[in-house]
């Protein structure tokens, strides 16, 4: 009953999104330009400079298209990922929690964002222009795609749960552009303390660089240890958010001063 | 002036059959800690309320900003859990099985809408119906009936983001009905409505409970949502239940004040009787105000009839609002 | 108006600025999130390059990317966007007899906003620099470096008013601040110095107003003593000041004859 019912959300979720056609074509073309124009960046870089830490441009490439359909999907299809936390602070999980259905699954898929499905639409026209399409390839670039969507949205709403006892959702926003950041470049390029947190607590490794180094070249080791990490993410999700409504319950979030 | 509670149906013993009520509120308490760490304070948002409210009644809840009425229904639909205390909706706990209970009722919180703003409400209610667990024949049939009885059935079809306010409450509340709950809990339904969609908003209410049995909750701090809706009203402020009685009984029984209305065939000297204030004169009528624990109406109406040829004579409850702000100032039982 | 409006706004737009503590802390920590990231990528480069890029050295570079940082960050991104929607509400509208007024006042705080967000995100930048890879190559060069940064945030202010202005005209204006930031992060010499860039590109870049923005505080700051680049900084300043002002009158007056 839940399942057909998340169906169904998911349906007036994309439909809501394209209502407005023609600002929906907008908005995915100004994110098409925007994500090319990083691309000419790339591409003067490698251009002068070679190769830093082995990654050369095609790498730097493929890991431009893992990342920009992953991180973009998430951000298109589950917009409120990244919203969790003003959710949480601003009350709006009533709405939720009137219906016979399961919050954050509901919370999640009730919104899109149309602006990045240019990411996606970019992300996949890069991969498709970078690399060979052999079925191998392509079969990586699912699995790195699915891990970096699993591994974002788990962290989002992670760090998003925070607010159900602090805040009002900053630390959601924070993470957000910290880890879209840090993601957005070759990860060996970082050492030291920055290269241990992003492959832990502010997971951009996994959500960019293992990802993209696997559709290069499959590693069944790294394979599996990817999707370790994106179950623990999202375990992680599922656990903070539960425990946040658990708070939420007890009214605490709603009476914070 | 003490209050007593009214001896109106708050025990769950006394004469309806024995049935289990629909909602059973016992000793609930529920208390907040607010305020930053360094000055921690407790605030009791609902403290020790019991009542109960049988199938098919039409309840106004009421009350002053902060007196936990927010609270009380947010616990009674299972969004928050109490710090103590008891309640059962249908016979079920709310904040234990909330899931469960919310395929039963129906919610309409004033400021949050159900609604995808940017799809006409017919898109939402066919979702909202899959996740009510609705087959989709018996959904479309479902807001058929509803479009009839709400006189929408133009609404339905238009973008939400184009609908008035009052127009949009309206199909927000056809989306709590899609499902045919068995009660309706509102939380400040009508707030930000003109005075014709509040009309027309509270109209349906009372249609829905007279043609389909559905047992009202609202609450409110507005009287008129009382007087037209409500055939019972629960009165809370700080906290506690300081009231609770048949709307009609309510008004008889706790003011002793009436308005008298005397229109005389020719111009007559105000009488001055004890306990009786003259509010307005005009060249042949008097409005007064009769402190009826002094002086009985039928002294005043005698002395009134005694001073001149009465053309025209009415005795008037006070309005509700007057009522309410007694209730509200009297000293906590 | 009194005499001084202009400064006294500033002020004002400053004091509001440093009202917001987490929203500061919040740009400080972001600024050094990409500082640390973008001088690790040129720091990478120049380890594959023999230790220099374009007669770049590895410190010089993390000089640079931190005073190019330092021009952009203190500005609200979507400032093009806010402005944008100022128009198409109206609340532009409502000066309608003294264009010059109104883009002032709005200079005035946005100016006053980079300028105050600038001052601690320069010194952290110097510190971060300095913990890094030690003293700037070049102590004439940071100098300069201040003004030039005053400057650049001056220029871009004006430059997306002037941009902002299309608003007047074309609803849907506003996300073209997508755009501008490209041109600023590429051809602005934001993400790299323009020596790095293509002949033909570099070419061109040097004639954008974008260059003013960015790279010309970052060359400064890294090293390279070139004075004039203050004066080409004015120039751009003038000229984006003149657009600004052309565009707003214009588009007051059209706002007057249709009607907003």
């Amino acid at each position: 009953m839940s399942a057909r019912g998340i169906a169904a959300t998911i349906g007036s979720a994309f439909a809501e999104v394209r209502s407005n056609r023609a600002s929906f074509l907008t908005q995915v073309t100004v994110m098409v330009l925007n994500d090319a124009a990083w691309v000419v960046f790339w591409a003067i870089f490698f251009d002068r400079v070679g190769s830093v830490r082995g990654w050369d441009r095609d790498r730097v490439l493929t890991l431009l298209a893992v990342f920009m359909t992953g991180a973009g999907a998430v951000l298109a299809l589950l917009a409120n990922a990244r919203r969790v936390g003003k959710l949480a602070a601003d009350g709006e999980l009533d709405a939720a929690l009137a219906l016979p259905i399961r919050p954050l699954a509901y919370v999640l898929v009730r919104r899109m964002d149309a602006i990045n499905f240019g990411d996606v639409v970019f992300g996949v026209f890069l991969f498709v222009v970078v690399g060979d399409l052999s079925p191998g390839r392509v079969a990586s670039f699912v699995l790195a795609v699915a891990t970096s969507f699993v591994v974002l949205t788990g962290f989002l709403v992670t760090v998003g749960s925070i607010a159900f006892y602090a805040g009002k959702g900053e630390a959601g926003d924070f993470g957000l552009h910290a880890v879209l950041l840090f993601a957005s470049y070759p990860i060996d390029i970082f050492s030291g303390g920055t290269k241990l947190l992003l492959y832990t607590a502010l997971p951009a490794a996994f959500i960019s660089g293992v990802p993209a180094s696997v559709v290069d070249d499959f590693d069944l080791t790294r394979a599996v240890a990817m999707v370790g990490v994106a179950c623990f993410f999202a375990l992680a999700g599922a656990v903070s958010f539960r425990a946040g409504l658990k708070r939420y319950a007890s009214g605490s979030v709603w009476t914070r001063a | 002036m003490a209050v007593a509670l009214g001896s109106g149906p708050a025990s769950s013993t006394d004469g309806r059959g024995g049935q289990a009520m629909t909602i059973e509120v016992d000793r609930l308490t529920k208390s907040f800690a607010t305020g930053s760490r360094k000055r921690r304070r407790t605030i009791e948002a609902v403290h020790d309320i019991s009542f109960s409210v049988g199938a098919g009644e039409r309840l106004a809840y009421i009350g002053p900003n902060g007196a936990g009425k927010s609270t009380s229904i947010k616990i009674l639909t299972g969004i928050l859990f109490p710090t103590s205390g008891d309640a059962h909706v249908l016979g079920l706990v709310p904040w234990k099985q909330r899931r469960k209970l919310a395929s039963r009722i129906g919610t309409l919180f004033g400021q949050r809408s159900q609604l995808w703003f940017e799809l006409t409400p017919r898109q939402s209610f066919r979702t909202l119906a899959a996740i009510y667990g609705i087959a989709p024949e018996r959904a479309a049939s479902r807001v058929g009936e509803l479009a009839g009885l709400f006189d929408a059935e133009d609404l339905f079809d238009v973008p939400v983001r184009n609908l008035s306010l009052g127009q949009r409450m309206r199909c927000e509340l056809a989306a709590c009905m899609l499902h045919e709950p068995e009660i309706l809990f509102l939380d400040e339904p009508t707030i930000g409505l003109d005075l014709l969609a509040k009309q027309r908003f509270r109209e349906l209410l009372v249609r829905l409970n007279e043609e389909r049995g559905t047992t009202i909750f609202l609450t409110s701090h507005d009287v008129a949502d009382i007087e037209q809706v409500a055939r019972r009203a629960i009165v809370v402020n700080h906290g506690s239940v300081i009231y609770d009685d048949d709307v009609t009984a309510m008004r008889r029984t706790l003011l002793s004040t009436k308005l008298v209305e005397v229109g005389f065939e020719r111009p007559v000297d105000a009488p001055v009787i004890d306990g009786v204030e003259v509010v307005e004169r005009t060249a042949t009528g008097l409005k007064l105000t009769v402190d009826t624990s002094r002086r009985s109406i039928r002294e005043v109406l005698d002395t009134l009839l005694d001073s001149g040829v009465v053309a025209d004579i009415s005795v008037i409850d006070p309005p509700l609002e007057q009522v309410i702000a007694e209730i509200y100032g009297a000293p906590r039982a | 108006m009194t005499r001084h409006w202009f400064a006294l706004t500033m002020r004002s737009a400053g004091q509001r600025v440093f009202a917001d503590r987490a929203a500061v802390l919040v740009k400080l920590t972001f600024y050094v999130i990409v500082v640390t990231a973008i001088g690790s990528l040129w720091r990478g480069a120049t380890d594959s390059n023999g230790g220099e890029i374009v007669g770049y050295t590895a410190a010089a570079l993390f000089w640079y990317v931190a005073t190019s940082e330092a021009a952009i960050v203190p500005l609200t991104m979507r400032m093009i966007e806010e402005i944008g929607d100022d128009i198409a509400g109206g609340a532009i509208a409502v000066e309608l007899l003294r264009p010059a007024s109104v883009l002032g006042v709005r200079l005035a705080t946005e100016i006053g906003r980079g300028l105050t967000a600038l001052a601690p995100i320069a010194v952290i930048g110097a510190v971060l620099a300095a913990v890094t890879v030690g003293a700037p190559p070049s102590a004439l060069g940071a100098a300069l470096a201040i003004p030039a940064l005053v400057l650049a945030i001056t220029c871009n202010v004006m430059a997306q008013h002037a941009v902002a202005a299309a608003a007047f005209w074309v609803r849907d204006a506003r996300s073209v601040w997508f755009i501008y930031y490209k041109c600023v992060f590429v051809v602005g010499g934001m993400l790299l110095p323009l020596q790095v860039l293509p002949d033909w590109l570099q070419s061109v870049a040097f004639a954008l107003p974008f260059s003013a923005m960015a790279y010309a505080p970052a060359r400064l700051a890294s090293g390279h003593v070139e004075p004039w680049l203050l004066l080409v900084q004015l120039g751009w300043l003038g000229v984006a000041g003149l657009a600004a002002w052309a565009a707003f009158s214009a588009g007051q007056r059209r706002l007057q004859v249709v009607g907003g």
